[in-house]
Formats: structure tokens, sequence, C-alpha cells
């Protein structure tokens, strides 16, 4: 236990002085500070630029445009963003042999699978919630009553879940491909695979990625409410045979 | 009691037959010399002592527990130093062995002390840069502090001296030195001088397997030659001495090589006095009489050949 935490420590020193802590913070901070803005802003800024003569009406933006926003973000660049920051995660330590020193010394490998990814989960999570907050803030500034929009709770969830088996599936792919590009391109791989399998309406219940897509049409009340718990299951499964796999994986792998 | 027992070891990697049933037996609190050429496979036979590559065949023993491939207990008993040692550049000496501890269990209060006492032994104390900084001379001084960490029963050395300046080498033979009373030291090298300098026992590795074995001493009586090497400044008085007929008798079995000559007999104190006598009675006067040891270089060309 003692081990566990001293080397997830360790992972965090490595997020902080690497730079990964400033980079997700200040790109997700923007996000939190951007999607409200946009939002509420969007519709001035397009009708300063219609050519005079032309009218187009634009409904009122609400508190639901801003949450629209934020998720769009967050589910496409801010994942990106997460996924490209932790390709290292396994790759720097087998190029470099970092870990032939720890793992000689006694440490299981298993405990350096589940450190690194509760340390990229954390990571994940921090930044999320910093972005949550201050979304929540200034959409709270701008519309006040309307903020907590009906799904907002279950969106927000589904989102957060997503990136953990995001953050899974960079785990495992680092474990088995050895370089950065080629973990990208493995969990890549894995969400256009559910991107492909959503085709199938039968799949689409149960599918992960509508953790990332559901949360729009859920809150606009396409989606019955409750709907994205399904999804929710199967990607805990998933998260957790990802760590398993890793672990396994891992034990295997020469250093 | 040995520390480590090794019977038998194979390993291939792809073609190429590294390991051909390796044996190798290294007795408690003796500094152990590996010897081979590049490629002989050391690193190899090290990687699989500490579980980090799987053998074909054969069995390795730390303090007589099996080591398994994987996850192994047996590096409990044991700290290693790679070739290259490589840590967190991020991270300061202080916090790199504060993470060392912390993994192997130990309190607060004994990486306190414990870390004091390495950097100290190692020259680091109050280095406090990061180790992206080091030179390569600080980077394997720190790998021996992080290797002694946990109080080792076997320090496993690869190559330790062979990336350094000659005050790099000294000071890493230095340390390891000092520390064997408390731990045995395996290191591997090709650096003979190293070998003879603090090693009390040798194994050199050729072909996959152990082709001498002993303590130096052992080894150099084994291969001792009875070679007397006589040399003259002048090269008149070498042909001289070569055609003298006092002499005609113990030149048969010699080899002239510029103005050195080497003469192999059985019996070395007949010969000599035979050679001085004569000497005196030609008034030849040589500038070097010498009976010859067997160099370590010698004996491990001749071994590897």
């Amino acid at each position: 236990m003692r081990a566990y935490a001293a080397f997830t420590a360790k992972e965090f020193t490595e997020y902080t002085r690497t730079y990964k802590l400033l980079v997700i913070g200040l790109v997700f901070l923007l996000f939190g500070i951007s999607s409200p803005l946009a939002a509420k802003f969007m519709p001035e800024i397009i009708s300063q630029f219609m050519p005079a003569g032309i009218e187009i009406t634009i409904t009122e933006p609400a508190a639901l445009d801003s949450w629209m926003q934020f998720l769009k973000n967050i589910s496409q660049i801010g994942a990106f963003v997460l996924v490209i920051l932790l390709s290292g995660i396994m790759a720097g330590e087998y190029s470099r042999g970092t870990l032939i020193h720890i793992l000689t010394k006694g440490l299981s490998r298993k405990t350096v699978i589940l450190s690194k990814f509760t340390a990229a989960a954390l990571l994940w999570t921090g930044a999320y919630l910093l972005c949550f907050g201050v979304a929540y803030g200034y959409t709270w500034y701008f519309w006040r009553k309307t903020v907590n929009t009906p799904g907002l709770a279950e969106a927000i969830t589904a989102l957060w879940v997503f990136g953990i088996l995001l953050t899974a599936i960079t785990v495992l792919g680092g474990v088995l491909v050895r370089s950065s590009y080629g973990t990208l391109l493995f969990t890549g791989a894995l969400v256009v695979i559910q991107i492909l399998l959503n085709m199938l309406p039968d799949v689409q219940d149960y599918n992960p990625i509508q953790l990332a897509n559901g949360g729009t049409p859920l809150m606009q009340g396409q989606l019955e409410s409750g709907s994205l718990i399904k999804p929710m299951i199967v990607a805990a499964a998933g998260i957790a045979i990802c760590i398993i796999a890793a672990c396994a994986a891992f034990n295997k792998k020469k250093l | 009691m040995n520390i480590l027992e090794i019977e038998g070891l194979r390993k291939k990697f792809g073609a190429h037959q590294v390991l051909d049933g390796l044996n190798i037996v290294v007795p408690e609190h003796s500094v152990f010399g590996f010897l081979g050429k590049n490629g002989a496979g050391k690193t190899t036979t090290m990687k699989i002592v500490l579980g980090l590559l799987k053998a074909d065949a054969g069995e390795v023993r730390v303090l007589g527990e099996k080591v398994e491939y994987g996850q192994t207990s047996t590096n409990r008993f044991v700290g290693y130093l790679p070739d290259v040692p490589e840590f967190y550049s991020y991270m300061t000496p202080k916090e790199y062995l504060r993470l060392c501890g912390r993994i192997t269990g130990m309190t607060d209060k004994q990486i306190m002390r414990k870390s004091e006492e390495l950097l100290e032994l190692t020259g680091l104390k109050g280095v406090k840069k990061r180790i992206g900084g080091f030179s390569r001379g600080m980077k394997q001084r720190l790998g021996i502090a992080q290797a002694l960490f946990n109080e080792p029963k076997l320090l496993i050395c690869d190559e330790p001296t062979s990336a350094l300046d000659p005050v790099g080498r000294r000071e890493v033979l230095d340390i390891m030195e000092q520390v064997r009373e408390k731990t045995t030291v395996i290191f591997s090298t090709h650096v003979l001088s190293d070998v003879e300098r603090i090693c009390d026992r040798v194994a050199v590795l050729n072909d996959g397997k152990t082709v001498m074995e002993g303590t130096l001493g052992e080894i150099k009586e084994r291969h001792r030659k009875n070679s007397l090497l006589i040399e003259f400044t002048r090269k008149e008085s070498m042909d001289r001495f070569m055609e003298e007929p006092l002499f005609r008798q113990l030149l048969k079995q010699s080899k002239r090589e510029g103005s050195q000559i080497i003469i192999h007999t059985k019996d070395i104190e007949q010969a000599e006095a035979e050679i001085i006598r004569g000497l005196n009675e030609t008034r030849l006067m040589p500038s070097r009489l010498e009976i010859l040891e067997p160099s370590l270089e010698g004996l491990f060309m001749e071994a590897i050949q």
C-alpha cells in the first residue's frame, strides 16, 4: 500500500515537473470559461457578421446552450488532449529503462499499472472538476435559475466515466505497444470501433461512445433520462477489463 | 554459503544461442568478476538472475531460493546497477532515493539515515540539481547508491566502469571496495585491470559457457608456464647469445621477438642457474632477466580463443 502511494505520488511529481498538469489545467480552464461565454455571445457575434438586409431569427441563448458547448468541447478536444498527454505513460518508462531499478527493488508490476491508472484517472478527474466548476459558475452568472438544466447530472457523470474509460484504454495501449504513437493509435482505433458499432441500432443502447455523444440529446429531451446508465455499466466493465489485461500483459513484458 | 548458484542456464535469441549450459557458483563475501567479450551473454545472465528475462532452461538460485521470471521475490536480496542506469530526470537524487526507500517499505526515518549515508559514500551529498543535469559518472554513482539502498546481500553491477573516464572509474571501484565487507559483489566487465584491482574470484564467459573459473591466484597458478625472458639492449649481444654453444640446449624451446627471447623449460631454477653461469662466463650482460608471470590478459585471450 505504501509502495502504491509512493509510486502514485511519483506520477504526480512527473505530471507537475513535465508540465502535463499545467497544460491540461490551462486547456480545461479555458473550456470552462469559453463554453458559457460562447453560448451567451454567439448570437450577437453572428448578427454582427451578417450582411445587411438578411434577417435570421436566433433563439435567445439559454443555460442548455452553455452545457451543450461544454459537452462538445470536452468530449472532443478535451478528450483528445487527455489522450495525447497520457500516450507516453508507459512509452517513456519502456524506452528509458527507468522501471528497471523500481522493479528490481521489489515493486510489483501490478502496482506499477494500478498506480499509473490511479494517477491518470485523478488527473482527468481534477481537470474535469475544474472545468465543470468554472463553467457552472459562469452559467449561473448568466442564467441564474436555469443553471441546473434537466439531465445535467447524468450527462456530466457519463462524460466523466467516458474519460476514465479512455484513460484505462490508454494505459492498456501503453503496456502493449511500447511507443507513444502506437498508444495513440491503439486508443484511437478503439474509439473508432465504438463509433462504427454505433451504427447498429441494437448496440447503441449499450455503446460507451454514447457517454460522450448522448449528453446533448439527453438534455434536449430526445433521450429518456436514465438511458446512459447501460453504457456506463458497459464502460465500467471495460475499464476493469483494460486494467486487468494491462496487468497481465505487463507481467509478460521483458524490460 | 553460496549467494548465487546458476545451473545449466540456456537462452536463445532467435537463432543465436547466447547461453549454452552456463554454470556459476558465487560464494558469499567475494568480489566476483564476470568476464567475457561484448555480446558474450553477461548482461543476459544478469537479467535472468533479476527475473527480467526468461531462461529457456536451467535454474538460478539466490541464497538457495529459486528465481522466477516476472515477479521474483529473490530481488529483496539483490541490488542492481545496469550498465547505463536511467532515472527520472525531473527528480533530485534525494527525492529519487526516497522513492526507492518507500517502494521497499522503509520508514521515513530509515530512509533519511540511509540516504545521508549513501549520498556521502557516493560523493553526491549536497547535490541539489535534478538528475537530468548529471554527468555519466554522477549517474553511475547514484546508481550504486540506489542499488545499495535496501542493504542487499548481493550487488550486481553490469559494466559499471566501461563508460567512465579514469577519474570516474576510480571513484566507482573505490566505492565497490568499500562495500565488499557488507555485501557480495558481482560485476561484469571487459576491463581487465579493474578485475585485477578488486576481484578475488573470476569467471570467463565464452560461447555461452564458463571457460575459466576460480580465484585469481588459482587461475594464474593453473596456467603458469615455466618461462624465462631475457632482453638485451643491443642486437649484437642478442646474436652472440643465440650463437653461444653453452646455451644451445636451452634455446631449443624458445621464441625470439626482436631483442627479447622467451625460453620455455621444465625446471625453471635449473635453467636460470645455467643461464646466469653462462652469461657470467661469456660476459654477455642482459638488460632484463625475468621469470614470466601469466598475465590476466594473456589468460583471457587464451580462454576465449
